[in-house]
């Protein structure tokens, strides 16, 4: 350890018995063991740790804000290399509607410093006050509004990454399936150049609720026509009893016109706000495990049929099809779910990432391309070893 | 508006409110923002982190839970493990010996450090 602590100035690395404490876990709160953390602030510290981390064989864990639910920003008795102070937002070129970020750089930042040119970044996904650039793209985050803009790798034009050799590698956009949802096992996400689009000349909401599922279900495919429609967010009456909603299937839609039945900002802004603490007030409901499995749409009657007559609490992008049913701890119901899923055709990680929480869950395909992905960027496994599968 | 804290709900570290805390802003280090201060009151720690809260509840207001920070409630487990700053072990001492805070000042002089809790 002595050896990583002269790498670096004296407010870069921590091995204080406080600093292991609060980055022993994530926002998952699967419990890890953290060595210490440091905090790169400059491309050659990052090439420096991962240097230094191949001698030692020390595993490396990447961070952004740890708001991930599965545990890949957890450490096993590894050094965490946080991206808070990677925090630098170059200038927007408004003609191209591009952008270069640093990693650490959170969502809600980016979209303040973009407000003024009239453009933003549309990937939102519900933690978007804290989550970071680089760990948006690591996970290949989705979120509220995925049914029009899609997931993180629809957005990311280049990526600069230090790699498992300690190499900075420039990667195209071509190259994502090397970095977007790979969780940090290919390396340290530094940068990112992203595309951008212009800010809707109007928005407008309005809440649905249904007795019946397929009621709701057949309006959801009309809605789903609409080419304004700009989220199409989903909540199940056990979800909304417990929230102190109506004990009725709701579905939030969002358009990008004045078509929607609430138009005034601030009452739109309070559905948000209430849309966006679902997850964390289901926790404290009681509900800690949150799955993100996402279903084709021909799936979805059936396995939200399912999951209602479960009384299993579930939110979520009803649009794209993810799913966030909520668990008690230790709940037998999830390897049902993931049956359901794979019987379905769907995808057991819809937006997550799979982390530690669901490697058990990998297929043999994901497991051969992760092993192709460590040989060519990581071949001595020293960032996030055993994450993913 | 005085703050009731007899029930008040835990956190579940779910990291939204680290953007808003004004330590967290400084520091970018986990230990000292909202959730990091909860895991260590969580695991019992008893350290002079807590002195480095400005108690101003901004992390409350974006919680989605409403969890309360309690920064006076770890601060007093800390004054009461005898746990304390060195500047405020200077202020005490100053003030039982020379009647301020700021240690001898001759007659007309301004103080030049200024210790404070
Ligand atoms: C309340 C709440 C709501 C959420 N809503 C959504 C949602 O709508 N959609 C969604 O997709 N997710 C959602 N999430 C999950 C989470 O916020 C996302 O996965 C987010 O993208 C994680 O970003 P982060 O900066 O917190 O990354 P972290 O949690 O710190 O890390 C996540 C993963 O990325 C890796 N990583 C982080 N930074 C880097 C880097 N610079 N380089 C390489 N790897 C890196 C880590 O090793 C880890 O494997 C939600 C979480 C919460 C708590
Ligand atoms: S009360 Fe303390 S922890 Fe909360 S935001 Fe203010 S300084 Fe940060
Ligand atoms: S204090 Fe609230 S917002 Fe902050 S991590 Fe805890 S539960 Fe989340």
């Amino acid at each position: 350890m002595e050896s990583l602590e002269s790498l670096f100035q004296p407010g870069q690395v921590s091995t204080r018995a406080e600093t292991k404490v609060a980055y022993s876990r994530d926002a998952s709160r699967i419990q890890g063991s953290c060595h210490g953390v440091v905090w790169p602030e400059t491309v050659p510290d990052v090439v420096h740790l991962a240097q230094w981390a191949a001698e030692t064989r020390m595993d490396l864990v990447p961070r952004g804000a740890g708001t991930g639910l599965c545990g890949g920003a957890t450490p096993q008795n590894s050094i965490v290399i946080d991206s808070s102070r990677l925090r630098q937002i170059g200038a927007c070129d408004i003609q191209s509607k591009l952008v270069v970020v640093d990693a650490g750089v959170p969502l809600d930042q980016l979209s303040r410093t973009l407000r003024p040119d009239g453009l933003f970044f549309p990937v939102i996904p519900g933690s978007h006050r804290s989550a970071t650039i680089g760990g948006m793209i690591a996970t290949n985050a989705a979120g509220l509004h995925a049914i029009r803009y899609g997931r993180m790798s629809d957005w990311v034009e280049e990526v600069v990454v230090v790699d498992g050799e300690g190499k900075v590698q420039r990667l195209s956009g071509g190259d994502r399936k090397a970095f977007a949802g790979r969780e940090g096992i290919t390396g340290m996400i530094i940068q990112a150049t992203l595309r951008l689009t212009e800010v809707p000349k109007s928005r407008s909401l309005t809440l649905f609720s249904f007795a019946h599922l397929a009621e709701m279900l057949k309006q959801v495919k009309e809605l789903k026509t609409n080419s304004a429609l700009s989220a199409l967010e989903y909540l199940n009456p056990h979800a909304a009893a417990l929230v102190g909603w109506t004990a009725k299937h709701s579905v939030l839609a969002e358009y990008h016109s004045d078509e929607g039945e609430i138009r005034d900002p601030a009452e739109m802004a309070n559905l948000w706000g209430a849309r966006e603490s679902l997850s964390a007030r289901l926790t404290q409901a009681g509900f800690p495990i949150s799955e993100d499995p996402q279903f084709p749409p021909e799936a979805l009657e059936d396995n939200l049929d399912w999951l209602t007559v479960q009384n299993i609490p579930v939110f979520g992008h009803l649009g794209v099809g993810i799913l966030h049913p909520r668990f008690l701890l230790e709940d037998a119901r999830i390897t049902e779910l993931y049956r359901r899923v794979s019987a379905s055709g769907g995808q057991i990680s819809g937006e997550h990432g799979m982390g530690l929480k669901k490697r058990q869950w990998a297929s043999e395909a994901l497991k051969a391309e992760v092993l192709a992905l460590k040989r060519q960027f990581d071949p001595r496994h020293i960032f996030n070893r055993g994450k993913l599968c | 508006m005085l703050i009731d804290l007899s029930e008040n709900p835990a956190c579940i570290e779910c990291g939204l409110c680290r953007e808003v805390c004004p330590v967290f802003q400084i520091q970018r280090q986990e230990e000292y923002g909202p959730r990091g201060r909860a895991m260590l009151g969580t695991a019992g720690s008893q350290t002079l982190i807590f002195y480095h809260c400005t108690l101003c509840r901004a992390c409350r207001v974006v919680c989605p839970v409403g969890h309360d920070p309690g920064g006076e409630i770890l601060r007093t487990g800390l004054i009461s493990a005898g746990i304390e700053t060195e500047a405020n072990q200077m202020m005490i001492a100053n003030i039982r010996q020379y009647g301020n805070p700021f240690g001898p000042l001759a007659e007309g002089e301004l103080p030049k450090t200024l210790t404070c809790c």
